[in-house]
């Protein structure tokens, strides 16, 4: 890391709004959700601007106060510059937004810019831009200077004194990046050459090249180079702050000449980073209404809703069906019992929802509330401070022994750690600490201690385990469960299993044989880390594959990223967010060569261990009562798969289902060759008894077979209805299961077989003619990938089988044949010559491929 | 006990992170204690652990348990019920009306199912102070059956139908089973085997689950296979009833222990044992299997307070509800229809068409994303799932590498069949070869992508009867983002001799067991608001005096042991260079006139009562040596200094 001090920076971006800057550029969007690729144009401003929005996003997002940022433009129609105020000249520069900490309007007021019809001259942007800066530090000589300047290079530029201009920016400590629309770059990892590149243009990078040489530190590169870094995750660096305790060991009151008490300074060493929340906003109706939305009408007639940023009121609400409601609030959905539509019923039936509403909603004013504890039934008052008397406590961290560091467990860790150093400011503490540190590391103990935050706060215990660094030696804390926090289950024993006539079993289903263990072993030496990463020096894998350091948090950085998109978008159907940057990704899959390396052990672990899938069979309906008690369990469903709510949980699986398929094929006749007669009992089930519901109960995540269709269109959603168990390859979308597998793992064999079995059901299955393209699409693909990858002998196998099942089986498919056949070569069965190109090997002749076509 | 604002956490979407095991244990629970009255279980006994203490029956021992579990669950759970059902006694049920009513025959329903309440908690209290008093008393109250017994099938079918009476339908319901007899029957009967297997299906089947504690006798092990092998075994009586339907091994949870053991025994069993989830764990392509996840170490907090409303005749809990609100119309806006996006800002440019709160779109635009894609942004588009990395030493998992507390993995073999033999082959491959495994981890639908290290556990007994259960802890690693820089790089070290004297003193304090034993420390300030809110209940007094903090050190033998040699040391540290040095001023830090004061000087202007003479600027300085605030006026300054003065 770094030791530049965050904050304390003014960044000024120097931007060229230059004619040229006008011309516009294709530029690649992520594909939608349905995987659609599409471009769009926009103006080299645009782009350039989309990067200063970044930057400034991400300077809004750590929120601090001593980030600032002004703009200045060059090549503007106008001129309003403090040199230019001062002494004339440098036109069409103008100071945009003035230094000041960035927010939303910054964003707002840049995306009001557009191309001029004039040309700047980009020094003199520069120039501007250092002394509105200097300026705006001249009693702050200690601030970072930070300048960007973005330019197509196609400006005229004044030769003259510029090495005076770069001396400048150096004496200055001005830190300088020029970033070059289209600018070439021969980066190896971005390589880039314009084509048909002016002359002006060239002569320009070539003048920035020397310039940037000529200031001490500066750098220079091309926009689009620049886009991949300005996503890239960087980690907010926070310094701890030292917070001022004492460690103690003994009675210090009474017996003073003998306990220890040490001045100490504890600080995170972890700390949770969390993404900031969302704002919540909603379409805004027209006041009265509920469902209206508010429209405005432009002067160009095209019509305007707006969004509000929402706040929360919290109501406080009478529960008048007693504790029941309890188990259902999580869905915001109240049972209505029979009980009160009787009473409403009663009441006259006009208003019977208001009515209820009414009923179910008493809101409670907040002055009329007390504040109590619960005690079974029972309401205990609460005294006035919210809370008993504490028990009394002395700040600081108590010793309460030593034990062996051998015998610490790991697991019982409970929270975030802690630093406790010896104070700051006192060599004579630091020394003590030193001293205890020393000891502990030689005697190979930690100590169990006591850490009261301040007078009368609840006491934490904990552990303290010795550290020595290069320059300090010093303590640090982990949190340890108090009794109370531990819980007990029963678990039954795995490899201790006893029968029924108490005799120890030595084979049974769940213990594993020998033969499987030694499969497991040959699998976890395969499936090392310890020297899977490429050392950079050495050009050997000998380092130790992820560390926390460079593991960046995915959702953190993702959620950033998103942020930062929305606000820079109007629309986010026309503008989807980039895929997240690939360091997030990094860890997210074994090494390729680790993947590679355990291929075999792997492959040796699956036919050994024969784990399958349990499809859950449905329970036929036993007694009414009990499908109506199972509707009420939906809570059940989500954690303990209880046979009596089997019902609920298929149905929705059902649901989903008959939710997806017409989407994709029409009419959703596909499924008809998974029909049998279990799921058609099953869509005679009762309903569940809420409509399926796209909130997320924690639970729900547990059974993957119940997942809502909105996570089905996610990039990686792995449960496909359609998919046996064991297979990589599923019905429904097999082109993309298979390239997913062969680009995710290395396991080729089992890709190639898995797509063949899928390919083949799927052509001798009813109504397989609708999806003739998709199928010799997945032909093609499948055959590609055998070639390259030494599955040679497995696709030349199934394509006889495939042949034989098309020409000789019933029902069979022989259209389908004939569109094999009239693939040609693409579908037929692998040569030996065309095997040998890709270094594998086969035994068939190219007579006998032609044969087999025929 | 949840806080009154967790509902709201639940269905805020913003705060899942922090979402923890408390909505799962927002479920009720019921226990239904069921307990026999054979003349043997109320056979007065001597007590094993303490011979002179008055003579006990087993059943008092059994409902004065009952009574603990009612008093540990009215705070935890306020939510559950409970309920006693006697048999074998004599005593018939006097009222023909509602739940119990129609109990089998020698079935007596002492307490119905109903919420935890005081007043119940106090029935039995004063029945055990009334049994204490008079050892008669008892078998007064519940006279035993004495020359026949019920037959368990009957017991099992009166359960089945107080259970379905009291019990809510969305709770999990469980019996708890006590008795000493390993023949329930006089006479040994296929026919009441085949009855009591029979209702036990039934009792199951309507969701409960029986779990049994068995009371031990010293002169007679409790023999399972006379009776219960033949009725529980067929019946898998485990608490994930998913578990163990396998006729040929045994079911892991029948509790056999003495009588002394037997609250301990049911303190295990006083949360039912609930799985966080059940994913898929992908150890690589093509093999997977089914874990459950578990919570064994979760803090227990302290229960936050409630709104209650006073009704005139009763108070009642309210519970509250947030809503959305369009900022400036206070419309109200149905949680459907709520967007997510940044804030447009606060500190708008006057001049700025966009004014602090509203984002005016074209109609058919859409600025803001919807629920479903904030979610997918923290899940990454995965779906939930342990997936393999690889494996690492078991000594790169450092002690600083922690964020939050771990999870207990254990196999799930009805989601994959195998899951159990692949699971433990990888647990023992890797005890064996000391590694953990890298995984990466997203538990649940709603919560993000971790990496985790897998940490496996050996199955280990301890000295108190519980068994570790084996399976591998799931430890949440930091993320880069999560790890701070220390802030202090530097620091004076310790010479060779001062590390030899701390560690004489250490070498002294050194425990003999085995490491830190929860156990040993219970929370002192949990306890110490439940006994006050037990006190208040009660509408006793609550006696500080009676209160002990066991996670205090033990300042007597730490001096006893060690008192000498931490001496030795404190002199030999005031010798070292160390202790003459002044520290040095951190850059940065503007200069300040020197303002040191030594501890000596002031303690002597202190006894000489002329503290004040100094500057306050030079009392700060001592005040923050010390660790002491700095706030508040001289005299504020004057008191604290002096105070700490007559401390040390």
């Amino acid at each position: 890391m770094p030791a530049e001090r965050a904050g304390y920076t003014v960044h000024m971006f120097v931007v060229d709004v230059s004619k040229s800057m006008g011309e516009p550029r294709t530029i690649h969007l992520p594909p939608d959700p349905n995987g659609e690729q599409s471009t769009k144009t926009i103006t080299n401003l645009e782009w350039a601007l989309q990067y200063v929005k970044l930057k400034i996003q991400g300077l809004i997002y750590d929120a601090r106060k001593t980030d600032k940022c002004g703009v200045i433009i060059f090549g503007a129609e106008e001129t309003r510059n403090i040199v230019n105020s001062k002494h004339g000249g440098y036109d069409n520069v103008v100071e945009y937004i003035p230094i000041a900490t960035p927010n939303a309007g910054t964003i707002a007021k840049l995306d009001k810019l557009k191309p001029s019809t004039v040309y700047g001259d980009p020094v003199d942007g520069l120039i501007v831009a250092t002394e509105t800066q200097a300026q705006e530090l001249k009693s702050k000589p200690t601030w970072t200077r930070k300048i960007t300047l973005l330019t197509d290079g196609q400006n005229i530029i004044e030769l003259e004194e510029w090495e005076a201009t770069a001396g400048k920016l150096s004496a200055l400590k001005v830190s300088l990046a020029v970033i070059g629309v289209d600018f070439d770059s021969d980066d190896p990892e971005y390589e880039y050459q314009e084509p048909n590149k002016s002359n002006v243009k060239l002569q320009n990078e070539k003048f920035w090249h020397d310039f940037v040489e000529k200031v001490d530190d500066a750098h220079i590169g091309t926009l689009g180079r620049a886009m991949v870094d300005v996503s890239e995750p960087t980690t907010k660096e926070t310094k701890s702050t030292l917070s001022a305790t004492v460690l103690r060991l003994g009675d210090v009151d009474t017996r003073a000449d003998e306990a220890i008490e040490l001045l100490v300074k504890t600080a995170k060493c972890t700390a949770v980073a969390r993404p900031k929340s969302f704002k919540k906003f909603g379409v805004r109706m027209k006041e009265g209404t509920k469902d209206q939305e508010e429209v405005t009408i432009n002067a160009d007639g095209t019509r305007n809703i707006t969004y509000a940023q929402l706040k929360t009121r919290t109501d406080y609400v009478l529960n008048q069906e007693g504790d029941e409601d309890e188990d259902e609030g999580e869905d915001g959905e109240k049972p209505k019992s029979p009980v009160k539509k009787e009473e409403v019923d009663a009441d006259g039936d006009v208003n019977m929802e208001e009515e209820e509403e009414g009923e179910k909603d008493r809101r409670v004013t907040k002055e009329d509330l007390l504040r109590g504890f619960r005690y079974g039934t029972a309401y205990v008052p609460c005294p006035p401070d919210g809370q008993f008397p504490r028990l009394p406590t002395k700040k600081g961290i108590d010793i309460l022994g030593f034990f062996d560091a051998k015998k610490f467990r790991r697991e019982l860790s409970m929270g975030e750690v802690y630093y406790v150093w010896g104070d700051d400011k006192s060599p004579q503490q630091q020394c003590a600490i030193s001293s205890i540190v020393q000891a502990m590391t030689r005697k190979e103990v930690m100590a169990i201690a006591r850490w009261v935050n301040k007078d009368d706060s609840d006491a934490k215990m904990g552990v303290l385990t010795p550290i020595q660094f290069d320059n300090v030696d010093c303590l640090l804390w982990s949190q340890m469960p108090f009794a109370d926090d531990v819980r007990k289950y029963n678990f039954a024993s795995l490899e201790n299993l006893v029968s029924k006539k108490g005799e120890v079993l030595a084979e049974h289903p769940y213990l594993p044989t020998n033969e499987q263990c030694k499969a497991m072993e040959n699998f976890v030496e395969a499936m090392d880390l310890m020297k899977a990463e490429k050392d950079p020096e050495t050009g050997k894998y000998e380092l130790e594959w992820f560390s926390t350091q460079e593991s960046y948090s995915p959702a953190l950085h993702r959620v950033k990223q998103a942020m930062f998109h929305c606000a820079v978008v109007n629309d986010l159907a026309t503008n989807p967010l980039d895929p997240p940057h690939p360091l997030l990704l990094r860890y997210f899959n074994p090494p390729k060569k680790v993947l590679k390396r355990s291929r075999d052990a792997l492959e040796d672990c699956i036919t050994k261990f024969k784990v399958k899938e349990v499809v859950r069979q449905p329970k036929r309906a036993r007694k009414q009562e009990h499908v109506h008690a199972a509707n009420d369990e939906d809570e059940e469903l989500l954690l303990d798969r209880k046979p009596s709510t089997s019902i609920t949980q298929e149905a929705s699986v059902q649901q989903v289902r008959n939710a997806q398929e017409p989407s994709k094929d029409g009419d959703g006749s596909e499924t008809e060759a998974e029909s049998d007669g279990e799921d058609l009992l099953l869509d005679k089930a009762p309903p569940p008894k809420k409509p399926f519901n796209p909130l997320p109960t924690p639970g729900r995540s547990v059974s993957p077979r119940t997942h809502s269709r909105s996570q089905s269109d996610l990039q990686d959603s792995s449960i496909d209805p359609q998919r046996d168990p064991g297979r990589v390859i599923g019905r429904t979308n097999p082109l993309e299961d298979f390239k997913k597998t062969v680009a995710s793992t290395a396991v080729y064999i089992k890709a190639v077989q898995d797509m063949g079995d899928v390919i083949t059901e799927i052509v001798v299955a009813p109504f397989a003619s609708r999806r003739t393209a998709e199928l010799k699409e997945c032909l093609k693909e499948m055959r590609r990938t055998a070639l390259g990858e030494d599955e040679i002998e497995t696709w030349n196998r199934f394509l006889k089988d495939l042949k034989d099942k098309c020409l000789n089986s019933r029902p069979g498919n022989k259209e389908f044949w004939s569109e094999v056949q009239g693939m040609g070569q693409k579908g037929g069965l692998i040569t030996s010559s065309e095997a040998k190109k890709f270094g594998g090997s086969s035994d068939v002749s190219e007579d006998v491929a032609l044969e087999f076509l025929n | 006990m949840a806080p009154y604002d967790d509902w709201n956490r639940v269905e805020d979407e913003d705060d899942e992170e922090l979402q923890d095991a408390s909505s799962f244990e927002a479920k009720k629970d019921v226990i239904l204690f069921c307990i026999d009255c054979c003349p043997s279980m109320l056979e007065l006994r001597e007590d094993p652990d303490d011979e002179d203490a008055p003579k006990k029956c087993h059943l008092y021992a059994a409902l004065d348990a009952a009574m603990q579990i009612q008093k540990k669950k009215i705070i935890t759970g306020p939510n559950d019920s409970a309920g006693i059902l006697l048999y074998n006694t004599t005593k018939s049920s006097e009222n023909k009306k509602g739940q119990g009513s129609e109990i089998k025959p020698n079935l007596y329903l002492y307490q119905p199912i109903g919420p935890l309440d005081v007043a119940k908690i106090q029935d039995i209290r004063a029945l055990l102070d009334a049994a204490k008093e008079d050892p008669e008393e008892l078998r007064r109250m519940f006279p035993p059956l004495e020359d026949k017994r019920v037959p368990m099938g009957d017991v099992f079918t009166s359960c089945n139908w107080v259970i379905r009476d009291g019990a809510p339908k969305t709770a999990s319901k469980r019996v708890f089973l006590i008795s000493n007899q390993d023949q329930p029957h006089l006479t040994n009967s296929q026919q009441l085997i085949t009855s009591a297997r029979t209702t036990l299906t039934d009792l199951m089947q309507a969701g409960v689950t029986v779990e049994p504690f068995f009371i031990n006798a010293e002169e007679e092990q409790f023999d399972l296979n006379k009776f219960y092998s033949h009725v529980l075994m067929q019946n898998a009586f485990a608490e994930d009833e998913d578990e163990e339907k396998d006729p040929s091994v045994l079911p892991e949870s029948i509790s056999i222990a003495r009588i002394g053991d037997l609250l301990s025994q049911m303190r295990f069993h006083e949360v039912p044992k609930r799985a966080q989830f059940s994913i898929p764990f992908e150890l690589g392509a093509g093999l997977t299997i089914g874990v459950k996840g578990y919570g064994l170490v979760t803090e227990q907090k302290k229960g936050g307070y409630k709104y209650f409303t006073d009704l005139g005749d009763r108070i009642e809990a309210v519970v509250s509800k947030t809503v959305y609100l369009d900022q400036e119309l206070e419309g109200e806006m149905d949680r459907s229809n709520v967007f997510y996006g940044m804030s447009v800002g606060s500190q708008e440019e006057k001049t700025e068409d966009i004014t602090g709160s509203v984002r005016p779109v074209l109609a058919g635009q859409r600025p803001f994303y919807t629920a479903d894609e904030v979610r997918s942004f923290r899940t990454l588009g995965l779906e939930p799932g342990i997936k393999l990395l690889g494996f690492k030493d078991r000594s790169t998992l450092a002690f600083e590498d922690n964020v939050k507390h771990s999870l207990f993995i254990y196999p799930d073999e009805l989601s994959y069949s195998g899951s159990k033999r692949t699971f433990t082959a990888l647990l023992k491959t890797l005890i064996k070869q000391d590694k953990i495994a890298l995984v990466l981890a997203l538990t649940r639908r709603n919560s993000s992508p971790l990496f985790c290290a897998l940490l496996p556990q050996e199955e280990k007994a301890d000295d108190a009867g519980w068994m570790e259960p084996s399976g591998f802890h799931l430890i949440t690693l930091p993320f880069a983002d999560d790890i701070r820089a220390a802030t202090v790089q530097e620091g004076y070290r310790a010479p060779t001799s001062l590390e030899e004297a701390a560690y004489a003193w250490i070498t002294k304090l050194s425990l003999k067991g085995s490491g830190y034993q929860p156990d040993s420390y219970p929370n002192p300030a949990l306890a110490y608001h439940n006994a006050q809110l037990e006190a208040s209940a009660f509408q006793e007094e609550f006696d500080e005096e009676d209160f002990e903090d066991l996670t205090e050190p033990n300042v007597d033998m730490i001096h006893k042991r060690a008192g000498k040699l931490m001496k030795d040391w404190k002199l030999a540290l005031l010798d070292d260079e160390s202790s003459n040095m002044v520290s040095v001023v951190s850059a940065g830090s503007k200069r300040k006139a020197d303002v040191s004061v030594d501890e000596t000087e002031i303690r002597s202007r202190h006894e000489a009562g002329t503290l004040a003479k100094y500057t306050n600027e030079q009392l700060k300085a001592f005040l923050k040596s010390k660790g002491l605030s700095v706030s508040g006026k001289k005299a504020d300054l004057l008191a604290r200094i002096g105070d700490w003065l007559d401390d040390h």
